[in-house]
This record gives C-alpha cells, sequence and structure tokens, in this order.
C-alpha cells in the first residue's frame, strides 16, 4: 500500500491493485491467506472469464449419462443414443444435452481417492492436494481469490442452491472467510438485500453519497487500505441491492423457464445464467439427491431429465450468446456410481472409473477423453484424478497451476496437486 | 526457576495457590532488583522506557500525538469497550488540566466497565466464537472484577474448581472443545492446539504427525508431550455445570511420525519443560475418590495431568506463558504484536522488539501478572497516544516510502469486535445527553414501552452480522458484505435512528440546525467536534430538507454511522 501521503495516480493504482488481488470483503494488505505475484494476478484479472460448476450431489451414475454400457454385465436398462457428435454416444437419459455435444467435452476416465460423501465432497471440491496440514479451498473460493471479482463488483463467488443461504465461509479453507461462497439458499437473495419500505431511494442514495464524503475526510493522511476494503463491500452490497430483479422469477420470461424447467433446478439453472450475464466470476448451481443406492434406475429416470433440459438449455443458451468462449463449464459429482448391481437395485459409490462434462473457454468441442473398459468397471486409458482437472481447469482460465502459488502466511502451497499436471488433449 | 514441579506434585490444590503467592512474593522483589540494576529506584516508569526502544528502532520520524478528541475515543473503547458520550467528550475535551489523560485512564480502568469489556475481549479472544455459557461469564466477570492475575486465571482454567461456583465455570474453555459436533469424534487435537495457541502463543497443530515443516522449534515431541496432558480428558455428564473429567493416565503416549517409522513415546512434557513422570499406581489405588457408577460420578485420579499443567504452564519464568500474554496485551492497544501471527512465536519468528519484549516480560512478572497495571502502563506511553493520521509536516513519508506498522511510528487502525460495535452505537444514537452522563453503562435498559428492538436483541443481531465464524480469530480488520447489508437495511439498526425519548435523533430535531446540531451529531457519533467543512455539510443537508427533519438527522447520523471513521479503532 502507498504511504498516506501518496498522489492520485497511486491511489488509483492501488484501488486497482487491492480490488483484483482480494474478493468480497477482504482487506488486502491486513488479511490472511496472500496471493502471489501481483503482476500475475494483474494479468489474470484482465480476464473476463468465468466458471459455472453445476454440482451433482451424491454422485451422478455415468451409466445412466455420460459413459452408457448398454447391454452388457452392469449397464443397466437403458439404451446409448447418437449425439449431435458422430460417434460420440451418450445415455437416453441425456436426449437434449446430446444435442449440445458439439459444444461439450466429455472425461471418462476419472479414478479418484475417495469413495465416502462426507470427506469427498469436500475432498473433490478442494482438489484433493497433497495433506500439508491445510485445508484448502473449494474450486469456487480458489477462483475468487485468484481472478477477483471483476469488474461486475458483485461477489465473485455465489452458489444457488436448496435449502439454506448465507455467507459459507468454509469453503475458503486457508484462504480465510472472506473468500467463502455467498450462498442463494432456495434461489432467494442474502439478509437484508431489500431497502426497507421507510427508506426512500432518493435517501439511500443521499445516506451513501455522505458516507462517502465522510469517509474521503477520514482519509486525510491515513493510508487507504482500511476505508478502501470498507468502501468496497458497501458497493458490493449495493451492486447486489441494484441487481435484486436477478433474484426475481416473475420477472424470468415464460420461454426460458419452460426451456429450463420449472422444477426447483431448472429456476437455478437459470438464476445461474442470470448471474453469469451480471457478471459474477463464479457460479455455482447445486442439485441434491443422487445417492441412489436403491432403486438407481428409477431414480436417475427421474432426476436425469430434469438435470438434462437445465444443462442442455444453459449450455444452448450460453453458446448462442457467445458467452461460452469466456464461461467455463464443469458439471459433476463427488465420484460416480458402482457398475455393479446392488440388491436394492441399486449402485453404490465408485471413485475408480467415473466421468464428467465440461464446455467453454478454450475446452475442445465435440470430444471424448479416455475410456473405460467394456463392463465400464475400471479406466482402460491414462487414469487421471481430481488433481489433474484442477491443473486442467486453472489452464483453461488463464492461471498458470505450475507457477502459481499461495501464500499461507508464508507457508507456499501450490493451487493444485503437484504431482498431477494438464490433460492437454481437453485443450484447444 | 527454583520452583521445582515436584514440590508440588503431592501438594492440594489450595495450598498450592497459597504456596506460589508466597513464594512468588518472596522470589520476585530480588529479581526485580537484580533486573533492574543498581538504579533500580531511580528507574524511569515502564511506559517511559518503552517509547525509548520504540523511539530506538523507529527508523524515522515519529508521528505527532494524538489530539485529545482521537485519544479519548481510543482511550474509552479499550478500557470500556464504547465511545465516550457527547458529554464526556465535551467534558474531557473542556478539561485544561496537564494530567486529565492520565486520569482518564485510571478512572476508566477502575470502572465497572473496564470489567465487562475486558470480559468481552477475553472472551472473544479465547473462545473464538465457539459458545458461550454463563458461568463461564461468570468466571470471567469475577476475575475481571477483582483483577485475577493472569496466572491465576490460566491456573483455573487448566485444572478447573468444581465447588466454587464463581470459578468453575472455567472448565467451559476445555469443556466446549470436548464438544461432539454431529458425527465427528471429539476434536482432541483442537484443544490441545488452543491450549497452545491460548496460552503459550504456539500452534502445534501441524505438529501432530510430524515434526513441524517450516518451524523448526515445534516437533511432533512439543504437540504429543502437550497431548499427554490433555488427552485423557472428558465432559463430566453427572454435574448440570461445565466440568472436566480425567481418565486414568498409567503410561506414554506412544506416536510415530509419519516421515520416520519410529516408535516413540512421551508422558506429559511442556515445551522445553521435564518429561512428567508418571506414577505407577498399584490395581484399585489409583484414585483419590473411586468412581461410582451409580451415581454416575467419574471419580478423582490420584495423578491429575491436568493439575500439574495448570502448575506448570502459568508461572513465571515460563518464557512462552509469559511473552504470549504480553504479546496480545500489547496487540490489544497497540494493533500490532510484537510476534506475529499471534499464536507463532518460535525462534526463527523473534519479536519486532526483542528488548521490549524482554522488557515487557520481566516487568509483567515483576507486577504479578498484574493485567490492569500492564494496560495502563502501555495506554500511557507516546506509542500509544499517537495519531493515526501522518502529519503532514513530518514530511518524511515520501523519503522513506511507506510508514511500515511495526516501526509504530503511527498510531494502527485497529478493528472494533462486534460488541464494541454494538456498545458505540447504542452509545451514539442512545438515551440522551443529560441520561448519559449519568448512567454511562451502555447494558442499561432501554425504557419501559418502547418499541425498539432490546439490547439483548441486538446483541444477537451484532454479534450474527459482524463478528468472524467460530474459530477464526478476529485479529484484523474484516468489512463483510453481509455486515454493510446489516447496518443499511436492517430494521432494528434503522429504528436506532428514529426520535425517541431524547434519543440522539430526538435531540438533533430539537436543537438549532446550524453548529448546534452539528456538533451534537459529532460529538455524539465521532466522539470529537466538526470541522468547517462538516458544519458546512450538515447546515446545508438540513436546508435542503426543511419538511423532513427527523429524516435528514437520521441521513446525517447513519453516514457517519457507516463511515471507517466510526467502524474501526484509529
Amino acid at each position: 500500500m502507498p504511504g498516506p501521503l501518496c498522489k492520485p495516480w497511486e491511489h488509483q493504482l492501488s484501488r486497482r491493485h487491492w480490488l483484483g488481488t482480494v474478493g468480497a470483503g477482504a482487506v488486502g494488505a491486513l488479511g490472511c491467506g496472500g496471493l502471489l505475484p501481483p503482476v500475475l494476478a494483474d494479468e489474470v484479472n484482465q480476464s473476463k472469464r468465468q466458471v459455472l460448476f453445476v454440482w451433482i450431489d451424491g454422485g451422478m451414475s455415468q451409466l445412466e449419462s455420460w459413459d452408457p454400457k448398454p447391454n452388457t454385465q452392469f449397464g443397466g436398462p437403458f439404451r446409448a443414443i447418437d449425439t449431435s457428435v458422430p460417434g460420440i454416444q451418450v445415455s437416453e437419459l441425456l436426449p437434449r444435452t446430446a444435442q449440445q455435444m458439439h459444444h461439450l467435452a466429455i472425461i471418462r476416465s476419472l479414478c479418484t481417492q475417495d469413495n465416502s460423501h462426507s470427506a469427498g465432497v469436500g475432498r473433490i471440491q478442494r482438489g484433493d492436494p497433497k495433506n500439508r496440514g491445510v485445508t484448502y479451498p473449494y474450486f469456487g473460493s480458489a477462483v475468487a481469490k485468484l481472478m477477483g471479482p471483476g469488474a461486475s463488483k458483485l461477489p465473485p463467488y455465489v452458489w444457488i442452491k436448496p435449502g439454506s443461504g448465507g455467507f459459507k465461509h468454509q469453503d475458503a479453507g486457508f484462504l480465510g472467510p472472506r473468500y467463502g461462497a455467498l450462498a442463494f439458499g432456495d434461489g432467494q437473495p442474502p439478509e437484508n438485500l431489500v431497502r426497507p419500505a421507510s427508506l426512500s431511494a432518493d435517501r439511500a442514495r443521499d445516506r451513501s453519497l455522505l458516507r462517502q464524503r465522510a469517509n474521503e475526510r477520514y482519509l486525510q493522511g491515513r493510508p487507504s487500505s482500511v476505508t478502501e476494503a470498507n468502501s468496497y463491500v458497501f458497493d458490493v452490497a449495493q451492486t447486489l441491492m441494484d441487481r435484486k430483479e436477478l433474484f426475481d422469477e416473475s420477472a424470468f420470461s415464460r420461454k426460458d423457464v419452460e426451456r429450463y424447467g420449472s422444477h426447483e433446478f431448472g429456476r437455478h439453472m437459470l438464476l445461474g445464467r442470470k448471474m453469469l450475464e451480471a457478471g459474477v466470476r463464479f457460479v455455482k448451481v447445486n442439485s441434491y439427491g443422487w445417492d441412489t443406492h436403491g432403486d438407481n434406475f428409477n431414480g436417475h429416470a427421474s432426476l436425469m431429465p430434469k438435470f438434462d433440459q437445465a444443462f442442455a438449455a444453459i449450455i444452448e443458451d450460453l453458446a448462442a450468446s457467445g458467452m461460452l468462449e469466456q464461461v467455463l463449464v464443469i458439471a459433476m459429482s463427488e465420484f460416480g456410481r458402482t457398475p455393479r448391481i446392488n440388491g436394492h437395485i441399486g449402485r453404490d459409490h465408485w471413485p475408480e472409473a467415473w466421468s464428467l462434462a465440461m464446455a467453454g473457454c478454450n475446452v475442445r468441442r465435440g470430444v471424448v477423453v479416455g475410456e473405460t473398459n467394456p463392463q465400464g468397471t475400471w479406466v482402460e486409458s491414462e487414469e487421471y484424478d481430481i488433481g489433474h482437472m484442477f491443473h486442467t481447469w486453472f489452464k483453461a482460465l488463464g492461471i498458470d497451476p505450475h507457477h502459481t502459488e499461495y501464500d499461507n502466511g508464508g507457508q507456499p502451497l501450490p493451487i493444485a496437486h503437484d504431482d498431477c499436471g494438464v490433460i492437454e488433449e481437453l485443450l484447444s | 526457576m527454583s520452583l521445582a514441579p515436584d514440590c508440588f506434585r503431592a501438594a492440594g490444590r489450595m495450598s498450592f495457590r497459597k504456596q506460589v503467592r508466597v513464594s512468588s512474593a518472596l522470589l520476585l522483589m530480588p529479581l526485580a532488583g537484580l533486573l533492574a540494576g543498581s538504579t533500580a529506584a531511580a528507574a524511569p516508569p515502564l511506559h517511559q522506557r518503552i517509547d525509548e526502544l520504540v523511539a530506538a528502532q523507529a527508523g524515522g520520524a515519529l508521528g505527532v500525538a494524538s489530539d485529545d478528541a482521537e485519544f479519548l475515543r481510543r482511550v474509552y473503547l479499550d478500557f470500556a469497550g464504547r465511545i465516550p458520550s457527547a458529554a464526556e467528550a465535551r467534558a474531557f475535551l473542556a478539561d485544561s488540566s496537564a494530567d486529565k489523560r492520565a486520569h482518564l485512564i485510571d478512572r476508566l480502568a477502575d470502572s465497572p466497565e473496564y470489567v465487562r469489556h475486558m470480559s468481552e475481549f477475553l472472551h472473544v479472544m479465547l473462545m473464538e466464537r465457539l459458545g458461550d455459557d454463563q458461568s463461564w461469564q461468570t468466571f470471567l466477570q469475577t476475575s475481571l472484577a477483582e483483577n485475577k492475575p493472569w496466572d491465576q486465571f490460566v491456573r483455573e482454567i487448566l485444572y478447573p474448581e468444581v465447588e466454587d461456583e464463581a470459578l468453575r465455570g472455567a472448565a467451559f474453555f476445555i469443556t466446549k472443545r470436548l464438544e461432539k459436533y454431529g458425527q465427528n469424534p471429539v476434536d482432541m487435537p483442537g484443544l490441545v492446539r488452543d491450549v497452545g495457541r491460548m496460552f503459550l502463543g504456539v500452534d502445534v497443530q501441524c505438529a501432530e504427525c510430524h515434526d513441524h515443516l517450516f518451524v523448526d522449534d515445534y516437533k511432533q515431541q512439543t504437540y504429543q508431550g502437550l497431548f499427554a496432558f490433555l488427552g485423557h480428558t472428558f465432559i463430566r455428564r453427572d454435574v448440570k455445570f461445565p466440568a472436566v473429567g480425567e481418565n486414568l493416565l498409567t503410561q506414554k503416549v506412544a506416536f510415530k511420525s509419519v516421515f520416520v517409522m519410529e516408535d516413540l513415546a512421551t508422558g506429559p512434557k511442556l515445551l522445553d519443560g521435564e518429561e512428567v513422570e508418571i506414577p505407577m499406581l498399584p490395581k484399585g489405588e489409583e484414585y483419590l475418590v473411586a468412581p461410582d457408577k451409580k451415581k454416575r460420578s467419574p471419580g478423582v485420579p490420584k495423578f491429575s495431568p491436568l493439575r500439574v499443567l495448570s502448575e506448570q504452564l502459568p508461572r513465571r519464568g515460563n518464557r512462552a506463558f509469559e511473552k504470549n500474554i504480553v504479546n496480545r496485551l500489547w496487540w490489544k492497544l497497540m494493533g500490532r504484536g510484537l510476534v506475529e501471527p499471534l499464536d507463532l512465536h518460535h525462534s526463527d519468528n523473534p519479536p519486532t522488539h526483542p528488548q521490549l519484549m524482554a522488557l515487557l516480560v520481566d516487568e509483567f512478572g515483576n507486577h504479578a501478572f498484574d493485567m490492569k497495571w500492564l494496560l495502563r502502563e502501555l495506554a500511557r506511553t507516546q506509542t500509544y497516544q499517537r495519531s493515526s493520521r501522518q502529519s503532514v509536516s513530518a514530511g518524511d513519508a515520501d523519503q522513506d516510502g511507506p510508514v511500515s506498522a511495526q516501526s509504530y511510528r503511527r498510531g494502527l487502525e485497529r478493528p472494533l469486535s462486534a460488541e464494541q460495535l454494538l456498545a458505540s452505537v447504542w452509545q451514539a444514537t442512545g438515551p440522551g445527553t443529560a441520561a448519559a452522563a449519568s448512567n454511562t453503562d451502555p447494558q442499561a435498559a432501554p425504557e419501559e414501552g418502547s418499541t425498539a428492538a432490546t439490547l439483548d436483541e441486538l446483541r444477537d443481531k451484532f454479534t450474527a452480522a459482524l463478528s468472524n465464524p467460530p474459530r477464526e480469530p478476529e485479529i484484523s480488520i474484516n468489512p463483510t458484505v453481509k455486515a454493510a447489508l446489516f447496518l443499511m437495511n436492517d430494521a432494528a439498526v434503522l429504528q436506532l435512528l428514529t426520535p425517541r425519548d431524547g434519543n440522539l435523533i430526538a435531540r438533533l430535531v430539537e436543537i438549532e440546525a446550524g453548529e448546534p446540531a452539528a456538533h451534537e451529531l459529532y460529538l455524539s457519533i465521532l466522539s470529537r467536534p466538526p470541522t468547517e467543512d462538516e458544519l458546512a455539510e450538515v447546515a446545508g443537508y438540513l436546508a435542503d430538507h426543511p419538511e423532513q427533519r427527523p429524516e435528514a438527522c437520521a441521513d446525517l447520523a447513519w453516514a457517519l454511522l457507516a463511515s471507517t471513521e466510526f467502524c474501526v479503532n484509529h
């Protein structure tokens, strides 16, 4: 931070630097969980890239989605269908998504380390790095830290989910609570978002101006970091309030609602698109209830169409608007499901061989990477762990995963597992 | 150290406490003489010696002293946990006596508000928002009210009393950390870590499974030795208050590094201390009071590692114990620790001011770990009383570049806790000048029949909106979007800015719109008179809204309450 007698241009620089290196509610100079080379941070900050992270909680079956094995021992009752890319087939439970296959990359050779939900959800979303005695950030917190909020002034990491909302600091790990997720529980806005009726818009604006003037006076002769941090959170709060129409479902176009689905996941995905359009850096959309230990096939027959509808719609929209050039899309669970069908006609947890789908940024379009054996039990090509995916995603976002480190109070920490690397064939 | 641990082992708890008092008194007087050398009688007071050491290392011109208003607000926040009332501010600013600052420090340090504020401070620091308990609050407040020495305070936490109702809440520090969360096992490493962090200034968490990778001092032995004192504790379920039970410790704790597959074992052992020998008691003779299954009473073992810990850890000569608390109290008033992070003392992370640290440790020990005495001395320093503004005339910022925080050439901006902020908002918006002058207790109940939120309701809201999540130390200024939305839109906050019963807005509506209103506004909220610019701004804004005087006053007040100047301690 510049000295207290800084010149106006230094002030500008400091503000830009600050905005570039911190997420919502941070004090760059005072914060814990620092970032590295500021030069890099500036470069990355020029980027308009965004992330849509579709989290399918509980474990989507790869056999009923991206890696069907019809007419095999464990294949289950569903067929495989052709997609918009000749030679690539997916489960018949993904008819709409199949028509978007030319935008997608499927990876079928995931082999990860954890088969429990309680540990696995966090382990996957934190990228399962080497244990260095610290809790790593979730991918959303990592992106918030490494890329900042961007020009929108909206919080860099929002999470649209069923159930409760609020500020989910746990996601941030050692980066500190400020890099946590702002969660819109049930798609609803955060507490205190709406200005009370007793306060007119004019008065609210007057108040804000008076506050800003008071801060300018306070700044005379003082370093700027604290006041800038304070001003920043009020700015973000105001931006959220100004954009509260984002949460107004009655304003969603009827056509959109029909295309995405009037069910919860469809509405949340549509809200996710609006958040991306508004400039939010990282949007996570959540679907729960995929842990189909019993009655897996009816379960997927009921869950998959909702996913298919909303996912295909947002891919189609992002592609049509050109946003897919900038938005990295990832759809995944914490693991796949066992090929073996258990006594309850269910499938259990299977991290050994599973799949996920990606799109956007410079992810290659219309490709499948990796393959499992004919019965779908094991990976036959090279196995990829979640660490490889983190490397690949960071690279797709323009962050060099090998040369970027976190600075955890003096402890340098790689942003992705040191033993993994980028899956180059996924990127163009 | 002549107080060998062995001589306490057979001693009962009460007699041990007496012994310590007697022996410290005997021991410390000659020690104090030794340290101060032959000029002991002539040695300048501690606050002067602190300033000399800080100045010697400042590396540039020292900034100007705070003006009276700046000092006034700061010392109220640090000793009473709230801003002064407008009346208190007026009285202090008008006072022309030379020693008024020292006098104010003393008055606040002896006020009931000091007890409340320090209880809150220690609660937030020690419990890190894990939870609260009435008996714990009783322990804190009783202890602060009698200005209990820090060593005794820690001793009572580490080996909690069961009989004395005023003391037994001390067990909450341990029992809260022994609670289970969901299906997770008891976080014993968390308890070991927190005892190390809070009382020794060392975070040994990373040394649970191997020697710390980048702190050479923190060995796996360090963690495991501390663990051996604590690992056998449990929450007593036979009583209704927080109470710690101990299972028998009959053998050393076995451990093995994940890097070096060598079987190791240790008994209870404190950092550099001697390993405590675990007595071999014949079967059937391990207990002072045998467990009773019918009464669900867990019994009292003859060998209590917690008692040994309470004897060995909080005492004169345990440098880690002494440095930790001195550093934390320094941090509280100066905004920066001599060692940072506060819980990462080790030889490769020395104090920024080693001589100063040594001086503070010695003098704090010489004064029997008297926290109030130390805080008072710190507040008397020029270092504490420096302005947080860089004086333009000092003119050295351009040459030297940014003034580093650790030079203390300028006062540092510090965070306000949710408690301090609430007490200050309550004070600023509150009942009325006359009432505030006579009743400075922000806990005073609001007027009957009021529809506004009670202080308790507000406290819950402020804590939820402004405090850190559990286990996140509240040590830096941490503005959040959540807090901003809370201050902007929460109904209970905005309600404080409606005219009622002689509160701030009611007064502002009544008095003349020009200078008098601006003075009342600024003295009530920012504890200082307005500048010319500010006078003009207030007058202009009120003149622009002649028909909406209460609303206009509320707008002006809200803007100051949400300003950085109000939300930090500067």
